[in-house]
């Protein structure tokens, strides 16, 4: 069986490369961290990296070009004024994309996001400052909305991811958070203990985000965004309730024999869906 | 042509910066301010025609979901408009990062003199006057030192004028020039050393003579056309001779007499004695020990494939001038030493620890910065530091003390990780050798860091670069980082080191000491503006750059990297082995220096010290009667600054990035108590975890250093061990920041008392370290903690900070998941206390909460304290404890409160059960601050197991966890002394400042 390739986009302030690599990998992905001006100067040194040879693209979280303009406003641009052909080409092949955070802004920026009827070169998302007025680190849950086309998180009913973002107010036009909610392109939204949304309210939904989204998809389902990473969920020892789960299977005279994180399964998704449909697709086909 | 873009959230939005500043505004001035609205203004001073402005505009710089935009002014209604830009010459990271962008765009290239500027409008609605206009520029939305402001009213603004175009450009219209100095005699050279600003060590002067008159020198001199020594090389002789870069005072002479014994003891050189020798003896025992007290980081072993490295320094002065800027300069720059140590290393944390006046304070001094603006200032800075650098933050101290209003502190550590060798070497090792070139990769030269002094005194004109104050760039160093691992990687570095203090005549001047020589031009140098005198080039200390060595083979490979990073790398000249640092410009030589010059012949420093023990001093244990509001005064206690929760600072810090956070600094149920110490996985793949805690404890130190210094490692360790860390694995950093311990009989007429607390202070550090086997892996030492603050009357008064010791502690934990956190876990469980609590409230936090400094200073005795450490360590290691905790400042009232509110659980405690003497009264029980001591809790059904295992050790079951959430106190006669709902504690503990975001 083929490869399932995954490539990472770091450089220019991006930093979340080495996380979601591993994570991609623990996935079943063969995975690789490649600069952004690889990609764009193609042979100019040495590597011959080409979009084209992967299936599953990330833009990761991060400070790309320290935020400045606006947070993902420059990686956006970048990749939009140089690669935009090549993004068209791969979407197009339905190959899928994820934006995390930083990735998140920058795909809303580029358009990638919402892509209503299937237009992905327009802005209609955006990511303002938290309304608290200061970047936060905490973890949060998510309600995964089950009635999403979105591959990623497929069979995943909640979640807990750790945030961690100074802008990851979700803003759209009234007209288009519905449609968001009546295309089932809302993925996830931020939920209280009880797995409820959480209606605005700090510190569970961090961020001050429009009816909690914290997660969008493209009408295709294959294109998704959202602001917790799940790369940093990629241990058992990442969540901060272990060591009290430990506790308590070691009563029951248990070790903790799990270590995966949940978030490995958001990527492990994705992998499955392109070793199901793509390379499937693929063998059939040559 | 100039243009200026306005760019302004739609109305209809919430502008949650604006109303966070209008928020502030209310707080800290008491000001009538409804509501604010920021403008983002955007100058560009490029050749760019309509259309290509336009595009800008259209697809760079608005949000067309969220935002609005003109060339023309878009001010919305305001009673005031205050405009707020940098000076010039202060790093506009922004500014550059548009200008990239646009070349992007249009593609086509900003030619040298072009760029764009970013600043930002704030249009205020509130009834204030112009003079509350301005107060809230100066003292909320600007600091005078880098930025400049206008205010508007309404009778003045004229819309189509708008702001009007400021372009912040450096222009110095200066011709770089080599000044040379007279040397007739020592006083003329101190004469104008003075007048120069060269800040030339008095008893230096002689030896500096000396050697520019010497024979060979002048024949060698002669031989480049030189003579008189020039300007560049008595700047780079004083930079290279400061007490910064050189640490003359740790390595003074130290007169020790104790006046009330009248015994004397000559201390040469703390540094060999107290840091240099005992971690020498530990680094023979411990294999870990990789590479100690030569590099810009110490290495130690993580695994086999592994090392780590670790260093933390202080940037106390500059913060207190600038606090942003200052503790972002700070962070960013400490972790340039890890990406300096060794081949390099990938930065892996990053710690802050902030010192400052009482957040409310109201007294009658006035800082330039009152404490809270200050601390809003340094908590950002390391805030836009740590996180957009990438690398977790997940640990630090706050503390409030009014001696700190003389200047702050701030403490910045770094760890960092690279693999055991690169080509066939293990990558602690590094050299320059013949032939090698040097490179400068990152930033460019400014006047940044020159002279701060006589930057300062000089009239600003609008196009003086307020040069002294350095931005740093985190955006810039992250693409430099990620760009020196992959050429590391690639075996293309020979030697790597930062530039910092001194600049390159430091980077260089230091690698040059391997291959004995160098040649630099300086006019290769890449400069952000032109102007700048040779001398300037050679000391400044512009940021985020790095001086490397690379074989001449491997230049083509490294500069290919280095433009796929966006980096910019220049080669600058060429180790050799000629004995001399020899600097050219345009092909003429401007200094020769014989490389060991700087070695040697200097005299040392020498201070006298004289001691007075505490009770010689007058101190005394306070006259208290017992308490009867237990519950009253445990909240109390919990509400103090230094004991209550800030949490709002550890929830700004990104501290899982990188994906390998294993303890994080809020731990319990609610996400919401201080961990004892931080735990990641720095290798994903592997389970081994890096554990790192600190203390300080400067309170102690009003009493005696000796045991201030002994507390504060011991308290780290404990802290280290209680999430697991491994007691034959304890690697410390010390960071001292001490006042000025020179005696001057008007100036410091207590010198010699503070530097009598200096030696104690290292006599503890080194009886410790060897006591409990910990190799100081780096350290640090920065003095003068001293300010003059202006009370009512126009007079300034004399402030100095406590002496202070920061100590870092790392330590390996061979299995992630056997690390353990504090939060009690079950109900029913055991509590337990370890250790002996004694009559030690001296310094304490109870005896401050009376107004009372006490005698009884707490103290460790590590032939108890170690055994202890080692058995409580195989308990964690068996499994048979479900949390653990340190019992630090407070008490054990204090912690016990604080692992009940982490659970959250109920307590029940009996007093009677704790070990203590007999006499011991309940106050002293519930806050003496004994060192040496933990609280567990215990699975009941691991009870006999647990006891057995600390068997002949002091240990106490002092009661159980309860589902009832009382915490309840028994006192030693049997009768409840105290009951309070832990939620209600946990209330009081969120009281001062759990409201800040």
């Amino acid at each position: 069986m083929r490869h399932v390739k995954a490539l990472v986009l770091t450089g220019f302030g991006l930093n979340c490369d080495y996380e979601t690599d591993y994570s991609l990998k623990l996935a079943g992905a063969e995975s690789h961290r490649i600069h952004i001006n690889e990609i764009i100067c193609g042979d100019g040194w040495g590597s011959g990296v080409k979009l084209e040879d992967y299936h599953i693209l990330v833009f990761g979280g991060g400070f790309s070009w320290a935020d400045d303009h606006g947070a993902g406003v420059l990686l956006g641009s970048k990749i939009g004024f140089n690669l935009r052909e090549e993004l068209d080409r791969f979407i197009g092949s339905g190959k899928l994309v994820i934006g995390i955070c930083n990735g998140f802004q920058a795909i809303v920026n580029l358009g990638l996001l919402p892509g209503f009827n299937r237009n992905y070169r327009e802005r209609r998302i955006a990511l303002l400052p938290n309304a608290s007025g200061n970047f936060i680190n905490a973890w949060v849950r998510l309600k995964i909305n089950p009635d999403s086309p979105c591959v990623f998180t497929r069979g995943i009913g909640e979640i807990e991811l750790p945030v961690r973002h100074g802008e990851g107010n979700l803003y759209a036009a009234d007209h288009d958070v519905q449609s968001l909610f009546d295309n089932g392109q809302v993925v996830a939204q931020y939920a209280d203990t009880s797995g409820n949304p959480a209606n605005g309210q700090w510190p569970a939904n961090p961020n001050g985000s429009l009816r909690d989204v914290a997660a969008v998809c493209d009408p295709s389902g294959r294109i998704f965004g959202l602001m917790p990473h799940p790369e940093a969920f990629n241990h058992a020892t990442n969540h901060p309730d272990w060591t009290r789960q430990r506790e308590a299977l070691r009563r029951q005279g248990r070790l903790l024999e799990r270590t995966e994180g949940d978030g490995v399964r958001i990527f492990r998704n994705a992998v499955d869906y392109v070793r199901s449909t793509l390379l499937s697709l693929h063998h059939s086909t040559s | 042509m100039v243009a200026r873009l306005e760019i302004a959230l739609k109305e209809t939005l919430l502008d949650a910066d604006g109303a966070g500043i209008a928020r502030k505004t209310r707080d800290y001035l008491g000001l009538n301010v409804d509501s604010v609205r920021v403008i983002r203004v955007l100058t560009f001073d490029a050749a760019l025609d309509h259309d290509q402005l336009e595009r800008a505009r259209v697809d760079l710089f608005t949000n067309p979901v969220t935002e609005e935009s003109s060339f023309a002014s878009i001010a919305p209604n305001f009673d005031w408009l205050i405009w707020v830009g940098l000076r010039p010459g202060v790093r506009d990271t922004a500014g550059s990062t548009a200008a990239e962008a646009i070349e992007d765009l249009l593609k086509i290239r900003l030619r040298p003199h072009e760029g764009v500027y970013t600043s930002k409008l704030y249009a205020v609605i509130g009834s204030m006057s112009r003079a509350q206009a301005e107060t809230m520029a100066k003292e909320i939305l600007a600091n005078e030192i880098i930025q400049q402001w206008r205010v508007f009213g309404l009778e003045e603004w004229e819309p189509a004028v708008g702001i009007g175009h400021v372009v912040p450009r450096v222009i110095l219209n200066h011709k770089p020039q080599v000044g040379t100095i007279a040397i007739g005699s020592d006083d003329e050279l101190k004469r104008i050393s003075k007048k120069r600003n060269l800040a030339l060590q008095e008893t230096d002067i002689p030896v500096i003579r000396q050697y520019f008159l010497r024979e060979d020198i002048l024949a060698d001199r002669s031989a480049e056309g030189l003579s008189l020594p020039t300007d560049v090389e008595l700047e780079y002789i004083s930079q290279s001779r400061s007490d910064h870069c050189n640490h003359n005072t740790f390595r003074g002479l130290f007169k020790y007499v104790d006046l009330s014994t009248g015994r004397r003891e000559v201390v040469n050189n703390l540094f060999k004695t107290c840091i240099e020798a005992p971690t020498l003896d530990i680094q023979d025992q411990k294999e870990w020990v990789v590479s100690v007290l030569w590099d810009n980081a110490g290495v130690a072993r993580f695994d086999d494939r592994h090392y780590y490295v670790v260093t933390g320094e202080t940037h106390n002065s500059p913060s207190n001038m600038e606090a942003y800027g200052g503790s972002l300069t700070g962070i960013v720059g400490i972790y340039r030493d890890p990406m300096g140590t060794g081949k390099g290393s990938k930065l892996i944390l990053g710690t802050y620890g902030f010192c400052v006046g009482p957040r409310d304070y109201q007294g009658e001094l006035k800082p330039r910065l009152h404490p809270r603006r200050l601390l809003d200032g340094v908590i950002e800075g390391v805030k836009d530091g740590g996180n957009k650098s990438g690398i977790p933050t997940p640990f630090g101290q706050l503390l409030f003390h009014e001696g700190y209003m003389g200047k702050c502190l701030v403490f910045v550590t770094a760890l960092g990780i690279m693999p055991a060798t690169i080509g066939n070497e293990s990558s602690h090792l590094k050299r320059t050798s013949p032939g090698d070139l040097i490179i400068m990769s990152g930033g460019r030269v400014g006047k940044d860091g020159i002279h701060g002094v006589t930057a300062s005194s000089e009239a600003y004109t609008e196009h003086t670069p307020a040069g002294h104050v350095q931005i740093g760039d985190p955006y810039t160093q992250k693409k430099m980082h990620d760009f020196l691992l992959e050429a590391r990687d690639e075996n293309l570095i020979a030697f790597i080191t930062d530039n910092g203090g001194g600049g390159l005549s430091s980077s260089i001047g230091e690698s040059a000491r391997f291959s004995n020589g160098a040649r630099v031009d300086l006019d290769k140098v890449p400069l952000k503006y032109e102007g700048l005198d040779q001398w300037e080039i050679w000391i400044s200390e512009s940021q985020e750059r790095m001086t490397v060595a690379v074989k001449p083979e491997n230049l083509k490979r490294f500069m290919v990297l280095s433009a796929k990073h966006a980096v910019e790398s220049t080669v600058i000249g060429e180790y050799n082995d000629s004995g001399y640092l020899k600097l050219d410009y345009q092909g003429k030589t401007c200094a020769l220096i014989k490389m060991d010059f700087l070695q040697s012949g200097f005299p040392q420093w020498e201070f006298e010290a004289e001691w007075l023990p505490p009770h010689a001093r007058g101190l005394h244990e306070p006259v208290l009667r017992e308490p009867t509001k237990h519950g009253l005064l445990l909240k109390t206690m919990l509400s103090r600054p230094n004991l209550c929760c800030r949490n709002w600072v550890a929830r700004q810090y990104d501290h899982e990035v990188q994906g390998g956070s294993v303890i994080k600094p809020l731990v319990g149920k609610g996400r919401d108590i201080p961990s004892d110490a931080v735990v990641l996985r720095p290798i994903l793949e592997s389970v081994r975890g890096l554990a790192v805690s600190q203390a300080l404890n400067p309170f102690y130190s009003e009493i005696d250093t000796y045991h201030m210094t002994a507390v504060t490692i011991d308290e780290a360790i404990r802290r280290v061990l209680c999430v697991g860390g491994d007691p034959d694995h304890l690697g410390g950093v010390d960071n001292f920041c001490w006042p000025t311990i020179l005696h001057h009989p008007d100036e410091n007429p207590d010198g010699k008392y503070k530097a009598a607390q200096l030696v104690r202070a290292n006599w503890a550090l080194k009886d410790y370290c060897l006591a409990y086997r910990i190799p100081l892996l780096s350290g640090k030492d920065s003095m003068y903690v001293d300010g003059l603050l202006e009370g009512p009357f126009g007079e300034r008064r004399k402030v100095s900070g406590l002496p202070t010791l920061l100590f870092t502690v790392s330590s390996v934990v061979r299995d992630i998941r056997t690390c353990v956190t504090m939060d009690a876990k079950f109900a029913g469980d055991l509590v337990y206390v370890l250790g002996e609590t004694k009559n030690e409230l001296g310094g304490g936090e109870y005896y401050q909460l009376m107004g009372k400094l006490g005698l009884h200073v707490p103290k460790v005795d590590p032939d108890v304290t170690w055994p202890l450490y080692r058995t409580f360590h195989e308990a964690i290691m068996k499994g048979l404890i479900a949390s653990a905790h340190t019992v630090s400042r407070g008490g054990l009232g204090v912690h016990l409160a604080l692992v009940a509110m982490a659970g959250p659980l109920g307590m029940e405690i009996d007093l009677e059960a704790v070990p203590a003497a007999d006499d011991l009264p309940h106050s002293a029980i519930l806050y003496s601050e004994s060192a040496g001591r933990f609280i567990v809790t215990v699975d009941p059904e691991k009870k006999q197991a647990f006891e057995e295992h600390f068997s002949g050790m002091k240990i106490g079951c002092i009661g159980r966890t309860t589902e009832s959430p009382l915490f309840r106190v028994k006192g030693r006669d049997g009768d409840w002394i105290m009951e309070e709902n832990v939620h209600e504690l946990k209330e009081w503990w969120k009281k001062p400042f759990g409201h800040l975001v």
